[in-house]
């Protein structure tokens, strides 16, 4: 316990000028795939910047964040004003989109297409079994076993259910009262013996695989890495469509004028027949003034290579992440220079 | 003569020097074990005002509730419970088996290896118990069991609420856990069984005996009755451990929370619901509803270890020459 | 007619005998299946992907192959290293005391805490650490974890000490008492090298369990897919940094463990992943029963002589 006396707080830092920076974030799974390979691409053009993130769900790193253990957070979903009250000084920066899609495990059922409410009644515990006649209407030419429906979902606090239980309760008006919305819900699933919790998107994506008749909500990324089938959607517009960079697009272009004060915006169930229903922006959670100068400095420039270069941009798309629209990766920028360190 | 007090001064203050350092270690000792408890106090207070006993009662609906901010305890109290004592009813027979043999049977070069064998399903990390669970044992065994007890004392009246079905195909459950509990607490009460049998003195054996005894009857008659508080220790620090574990059964024991007391469903353990919410408590309730489990966690584990102590050490302290 | 029910209930109960005896044979058997398959399964699932880049590779970026655990390995040992360098040295004069004062009220109260800590879940002594340690220094750290395996370890050293020392007979100790020698010479350079074979093996076994935990680590040490000890010197090196700041540094970095590693790694859907856990279970296996067998081993082989 005497080293800790001898060891002072790691917010004071050696003077400016030449040091190592050592970043950590920690925060949702959604973007873990693509922030890692970011991180790589960007150590080989700075082998003086250690960045280091974990991904531990988007509620892991609002609290990490707000606990003070970390540099920078990723999340899901938007703090709201007790946690800005806490932590006046905290920004929320969208760096990309990512589409959820609901992924699901059915033997010798290779396309499903599936509709708001048919979903919300899914994960409702109202249609209970693959043969319901809601499924098969929109199906008519898949075999769908007559099966029990297991249900997957996060086991963990999640900006990604945070998404999905908002489109849920924009299809389907009794999701609101009788589930609600949020990173953790009580899902009627689970009280009727039918749900299944994984934890983080990869332990969603885990759990469907090993786990016959199950359908589940999952980025759209983790769904192709490992090559999960998932189902088209019916949007607002009452179109059939496909998650893809295109559907992706159309549906944050709907939205680009949407965002709040906070930096955060909802694109579920957008307006426009390309749109997939279910986007969420991902955000980084960084401090406007933050003590360590170095360290705020090395991570803008982190996040400014990030929303800037060609590269960076490639990987994302080929990732089956929707990078920012122009306007958007704009007034990122302008954030980031309104950072004024202590 | 001058120059001998002074050598001796020096060694009278080493000695002072050296007593006030042990005294410091120990008390620092004993200030940290007591600032465990008193953080797990401190930090649980705010759940502790706001649900009080309703925290651990069950209730015919129990919520785990972060979004709403409502907190019961029960669900994960339920299932730390219902693991252990599954295990200790699956590992007490084995394990008692293997310490008689070990003590009473094994020939004299089988002891060794046999010994270190026993001891090395203590040493495998509970990750890696984890790990195989996940991916090798549980799909081979636990789904199999599971549907036979579904199928058999599922359908016996007073047991279906125990028993109803179906185990998930990951065998991800309840059962699940107490299996992997069963195979990492069998070592713990088979090492200390075998060395209470070893404490009890020959003529009790010897006595028997030469009544006419067989061999399983001196041990069954005799040297289990004579050793009783030990082999109840022994158990109990089994359970001990059992209560404890956090990283097998986290992995293995699915993390929903669903209305069923069933075994064949999954559920929550009181240390796997703090492992799998408190990296992500956001909510100042919500963490301390965590850290009152976990003070209920450290009170549970408290007694039953104290008393695990006090009975081993009745029987060895009873056993001359030990 | 007596004698023939004599024969019988005889019979019986020799059946009853070998029934039995025979029994817990085989439940010692039945015991021994899931060690021998545990190994066996990690050995062989874990064998196959286990090459020179699993040890001196950081992990590739998520969905890409290859990389290893270089990461695991080098907080591995770190973590352990700090809990020993904390907990071997305190634990031994803590076991010392309480041997040699047990009927004191401070020693008594040693005792008891040897007891509760033992018994306190490593996922409560994570929690602890969390509030004192990680939250006061603003981040997850090496520091961090080396406290909480520290607090897992000492009371098996503790244990330990107490029970070799009390073993050393106390004719020794009187000898060298009566030869002039003050108390704490006595306990340095006569008991507890007296008791050296068994609070040896008593740290070593400490040691093999801190290496293999878990829930202490999760809210400590975080986890880093970026952090190698040789690097961060050597950069440090480069911008001027004293021994002590390197030091700082790698301290206060958050930082992967084996078991960590293995734990995050189980939970993800790529294959690569998973592979990589089950390599790192058999590391993590030889790791925790090799130093185990070596604790025996050198038991047996001191005491022999």
């Amino acid at each position: 316990m005497a080293l800790l006396i001898l060891l002072p707080s790691a917010c004071t830092g050696a003077p400016e000028g030449r040091r190592i920076i050592t970043l950590n974030g920690a925060g949702a799974t959604f973007p873990l795939p693509i922030y890692t390979e970011w991180i790589h691409l960007y150590s080989q053009q700075n082998p003086s910047v250690i960045i280091n993130y974990q991904g531990i769900g988007s509620g892991g790193g609002q609290k990490a964040i707000l606990d003070g253990t970390v540099d920078f957070a990723g999340s899901d979903s938007p703090l709201n004003e007790e946690h800005y009250r806490r932590m006046p000084d905290l920004q929320m920066l969208p760096m990309v989109a990512g589409a959820i899609v609901l992924a699901y495990n059915l033997e010798g059922v290779d396309s499903l297409v599936l509709d708001g409410p048919t979903a919300a009644r899914i994960f409702m515990a109202e249609i209970t079994r693959w043969n319901d006649s809601a499924i098969a209407r929109l199906n008519p030419d898949a075999h769908l076993p007559d099966a029990p429906i297991t249900v997957v979902h996060r086991s963990d606090g999640s900006g990604t259910t945070e998404i999905f239980t908002s489109y849920l309760a924009a299809v389907y008006p009794e999701w609101e009262e009788k589930v609600g919305v949020g990173k953790a819900v009580e899902w009627p699933v689970d009280k009727a013996g039918s749900g299944i919790g994984g934890k983080g998107n990869p332990g969603v994506a885990h759990a469907i695989q090993i786990t016959p008749n199950s359908i589940g909500y999952l980025e759209l990324s983790q769904a192709l890495e490992n090559d999960i089938p998932f189902a088209d959607l019916i949007n607002a517009a009452g179109k059939r469509v496909r998650a893809n960079a295109e559907t992706m697009q159309a549906a944050m272009a709907a939205m680009a004028g949407a965002f709040d004060e906070r930096f955060t915006a909802r694109i579920v169930n957008a307006p426009g027949e390309n749109s997939w229903p279910i986007m969420g922006y991902t955000y980084l959670i960084l401090h406007m003034e933050p003590e360590d100068c170095a360290k705020a400095k090395a991570l803008a420039d982190f996040i400014r290579w990030a929303i800037t270069d060609e590269a960076a941009a490639r990987k994302a798309a080929e990732m089956g992440y929707a990078t920012l629209p122009p306007e958007v990766g704009e007034r990122v920028l302008e954030k980031l220079a309104e950072i004024r360190c202590r | 003569m001058g120059q001998q007090s002074n050598l001796k001064r020096f060694w009278r203050h080493g000695d002072a020097l050296w007593e006030a350092l042990l005294v410091a270690l120990a008390l620092a000792f004993l200030v940290l074990v007591l600032h465990i408890g008193w953080m797990l106090w401190q930090d649980s207070e705010l759940s502790r005002r706001a649900f009080g006993w309703r925290f651990l009662i069950p209730t015919a609906i129990s919520h785990w509730n972060p979004a709403k901010g409502l907190f019961q305890a029960w669900p994960s109290i339920y299932g730390t419970l219902v693991t252990s004592l599954v295990a200790i009813v699956l590992a007490v027979p084995i394990s008692i088996g293997i310490a008689i043999f070990l003590a009473e049977i094994c020939p004299p070069w089988l002891r060794l290896p046999l010994n270190y064998l026993v001891e090395m399903l203590a040493a495998v990390p509970s990750v890696v118990y984890g790990l195989w669970g996940i991916f090798v044992f549980l799909p081979a065994v636990a789904v199999s069991a599971g549907n036979f007890l579904a199928a058999t004392l599922g359908k016996v009246p007073g047991l279906m609420a125990l028993f109803h079905g179906p185990i998930p195909t990951s065998g991800l459950s309840r059962l699940g856990a107490s299996f992997i509990l069963t195979i990492m607490i069998i070592p713990t009460i088979a090492a200390v069984s075998r060395d209470v049998f070893l404490a009890i003195p020959r003529e009790q054996r010897e006595a028997a005996l030469a009544l006419g005894a067989t061999h399983w009857e001196v041990i069954w008659d005799v040297l289990i009755p004579y050793g009783a508080s030990g082999f109840l220790g022994a158990i109990i620090l089994g359970l001990g451990r059992a209560l404890g574990e956090t990283m097998a059964v986290t992995m293995v024991i699915g993390n929903s929370v669903e209305g069923s007391y069933s075994l064949l469903r999954p559920g929550y353990t009181m240390a796997s619901i703090i492992a799998n919410e408190f990296a992500e408590a956001v909510k100042a309730l919500h963490s301390s509803a965590l850290m009152e489990i976990g003070l209920i966690l450290f009170g549970i584990t408290l007694l039953v270890n104290v008393m695990a102590r006090i009975l081993v050490w009745r029987v060895s302290s009873r056993v001359p020459g030990r | 007619m007596g004698g023939v029910r004599f024969e019988h209930r005889y019979t019986y109960r020799k059946a009853v005998n070998i029934i039995m005896l025979s029994t817990t044979g085989l439940l010692t058997l039945l015991a021994l299946i899931p060690l021998f398959w545990v190994t066996g399964y990690v050995i062989v699932k874990g064998g196959r992907y286990l090459d020179l880049d699993f040890f001196t590779r950081l992990p590739a970026p998520l969905g890409q192959p290859g990389g290893g655990v270089l990461h695991a390995i080098e907080g591995s040992i770190l973590i352990v290293a700090l809990a020993t360098l904390f907990s071997a040295p305190a634990g031994v004069l803590i076991g010392y005391y309480a041997a040699r004062h047990p009927n004191t009220p401070l020693g008594m109260g040693v005792r008891f805490a040897t007891d509760v800590l033992s018994g306190v879940p490593s996922i409560v002594v994570g929690l602890f650490v969390y509030g004192v340690v990680v939250v006061r220094l603003h981040t997850f750290s090496v520091l961090a974890g080396g406290v909480a395996l520290a607090i897992i370890m000492l009371p098996t050293v503790i244990r330990s000490t107490e029970e070799m020392v009390k073993l050393v007979p106390p004719s020794l100790r009187e000898a060298a008492l009566a030869l002039g020698a003050p108390e704490w010479r006595t306990a340095i350079s006569v008991v507890l090298p007296a008791a050296l074979e068994g609070i040896v093996t008593g740290v070593i076994l400490g040691v093999a369990r801190a290496a293999g935990e878990t829930a202490p680590l999760l809210f400590t040490t975080l986890g880093n897919d970026n952090f190698e000890v040789i690097r961060l010197a050597k950069l440090a090196i480069g911008v001027g940094a004293s021994p002590w700041e390197i030091a700082r540094l790698i301290l206060t970095q958050p930082v992967d463990a084996l078991p960590l590693t293995l734990w995050k790694y189980s939970q993800q859907p790529y294959p690569e992943r998973v592979n990589q856990a089950w390599a790192i279970a058999l590391v993590l296996m030889m790791l925790v029963l090799g130093l185990n067998l070596m604790a025996r081993v050198w038991l047996a082989y001191r005491r022999r002589r």
